[in-house]
């Protein structure tokens, strides 16, 4: 039996930044068929198990799981929620297939985060309730201290930083699926608000909502379905201690680890020459340029001067965030690791109309789960 | 049906909310650390022998080696700014009329996040910070224990 692993079809729905029409089950709903079409199965009859992620505060309902069966055809079916991003979803994917308990595995993922009226508050449950959150901060203050650090530590510079917003909502302006196109300065981004200096409100992406459901299946299934299904050839993931004491601030230790993982199950040594196209955080605009180092695209303080050189644009060497990233798809909480995934689909494919990527064959996709988090994974995908 | 074909006069939406209300229980190390800090008005850190480090605020076990930790050491109020930012929004996402500054002060391999006082331009990352505690009478074992970090002139 191979243990190789396919995306055979995936759906979405959305993204648009509010979305008052829908329920979060109708969007749901409409990504699942739209998936269920694309890779000819039907639910009720070819999938064996269904993944979700989720996290009940941003959903208002305690123990959500139990909210995700009926609009995904999978009630009275193996099914689970997992509280993390899109991309841990996906992992369990890979191996619910590669252990053989399953051949056919569903992973949802969605955001409704127009409908979270006090988002800040909750994130600030998210931090430690002894330690920091006495302190009543916004939690983007992680964000601003660890892009203070970085810019310490690399070298790296606030226009660097900047011009990755600049070149990502200008590839958004390429993708219909992309909320927040727009043809900035840099100026604009440097001389916006402040949020949590250095860092800037324009550096930070706004949320969108949207739902992504993807089908995966077992080698002889995938082929038997279509000609043209994505291999997953790695997937890593990897969280650092969760302390704000004593966690790393200049480096992403456990995105090196998750990367380091996902590149030995593909057999990836140089990534830089091998990859064609890449996914990444831009949750902040520091982040992509802090984790394109330590995806190992680079050296330390490299990544800032390679985008001004233009190789991440789209036309270039290692064209990053074609869609336009979080910065310019909007941000689609724990769904954004599925959003980037559905992303390197269309690339991989020849899909991605305005925004493709010439001759993609390899893509690395990489999610973080955003402050105060030390929570990430990296996935290798080919056609 | 699309969001131009909808009634814009049915209802749209239910309102409701999430009331949690919790006890973080401290543990034996965080007792014993807010106890120093409330009481001695110190800040205690405990060190790993095996791997050379130092957790502070203490810890129980070590979190590299899993070892439990029984070397508790005062480590002084004043420690070294490693990070810091200026922050234009409160905890619910409404704009500061005064932005806060917030850092990391290390002390040994770990530190405190608290609030710092002193104008922005003059912080530099490595600068020595004092803690300044509450008097003692007002403390009450918590990290509001102490007010803030000011810089530190020997």
């Amino acid at each position: 039996m191979s243990d190789r692993v396919a995306i055979v079809g995936v759906g979405w729905s959305g993204f648009r930044p509010k979305t008052p029409d829908l329920s979060y089950k109708e969007l749901m709903y409409e990504a699942a068929v739209r998936a269920y079409a694309d890779a000819g199965v039907d639910p009720r009859r070819d999938v064996d198990s269904f993944v979700t992620v989720a996290e009940d505060f941003i959903e208002g309902t305690s123990i959500f799981d139990e909210y995700v069966p009926d609009q995904l055809g999978a009630a009275l079916k193996p099914v689970h929620t997992i509280t993390g991003d899109g991309l841990h979803g996906l992992a369990t994917g890979v191996m619910l297939i590669r252990s053989g308990i399953a051949r056919v595995v569903v992973v949802e993922g969605h955001s409704k985060a127009s409908n979270l009226l006090t988002p800040d508050t909750i994130l600030a449950y998210a931090q430690d309730p002894v330690l920091n959150r006495p302190l009543r901060l916004n939690t983007h203050f992680v964000a601003g201290m660890e892009m203070h650090r970085y810019l310490y530590e690399s070298g790296t510079t606030r226009e660097q930083c900047a011009a990755v917003v600049v070149k990502n909502r200008r590839n958004a302006l390429r993708n219909p699926l992309a909320a927040y196109g727009a043809d900035l300065s840099l100026e604009e981004v440097l001389f916006g608000p402040p949020l949590a200096w250095p860092l800037g409100k324009r550096e930070t992406a706004a949320t969108t909502d949207g739902a992504i459901v993807m089908v995966l299946a077992a080698e002889e299934v995938a082929r038997a379905l279509r000609q043209d299904p994505i291999w997953i050839r790695g997937i890593g993931w990897c969280n650092d201690s969760p302390s704000l004491e004593s966690r790393e601030w200049g480096n992403l230790p456990y995105i090196q680890e998750a990367a380091q993982m996902a590149y030995q199950q593909a057999g990836l040594r140089d990534p830089w020459n091998e990859v064609d196209v890449a996914e990444i955080d831009d949750t902040y605009a520091y982040k992509e340029l802090q984790t394109l180092e330590a995806l190992g695209f680079c050296g330390y303080g490299e990544a800032g001067s390679l985008l001004e050189s233009g190789a991440f644009d789209l036309d270039g060497e290692l064209p990053v965030n074609p869609s336009g990233g979080s910065l310019g798809v909007g941000h689609m909480l724990d769904a954004t690791g599925l959003m980037r995934t559905l992303e390197a689909v269309f690339q991989l494919r020849g899909e991605a109309g305005a925004h493709q990527v010439e001759g993609a064959e390899v893509a690395l996709v990489q999610s973080w789960r955003g402050v105060p988090t030390t929570s990430g994974a990296v996935a290798i995908l080919s056609n | 049906m699309t969001f131009l074909e909808r009634d814009p006069l049915a209802p749209q939406a239910w309102f409701g909310n999430l009331p949690a209300a919790h006890r973080y229980t401290y543990g034996l190390a965080g007792e014993r650390f807010f106890r120093a800090l409330k009481d001695e008005g110190k800040i205690l850190g405990s060190y790993c022998p095996k791997c050379d480090r130092t957790y502070v605020p203490a810890t129980a076990f070590c979190e590299r080696c899993l070892g439990e930790l029984t070397d508790w050491r005062d480590m002084g109020l004043v420690g070294e700014l490693h990070t810091f930012t200026v922050l234009y929004v409160d905890v619910e996402g409404r704009p500061l009329e005064t932005p806060q500054i917030v850092g990391l002060v290390s002390f040994g391999d770990g530190g405190i996040v608290h609030f710092l006082h002193a104008d922005p331009e003059s912080l530099v990352i490595g600068m020595p910070m004092r803690a300044v505690l509450k008097p003692p009478h007002e403390r009450q074992g918590s990290i509001l224990d102490i007010q803030y970090f000011e810089p530190f002139q020997a």
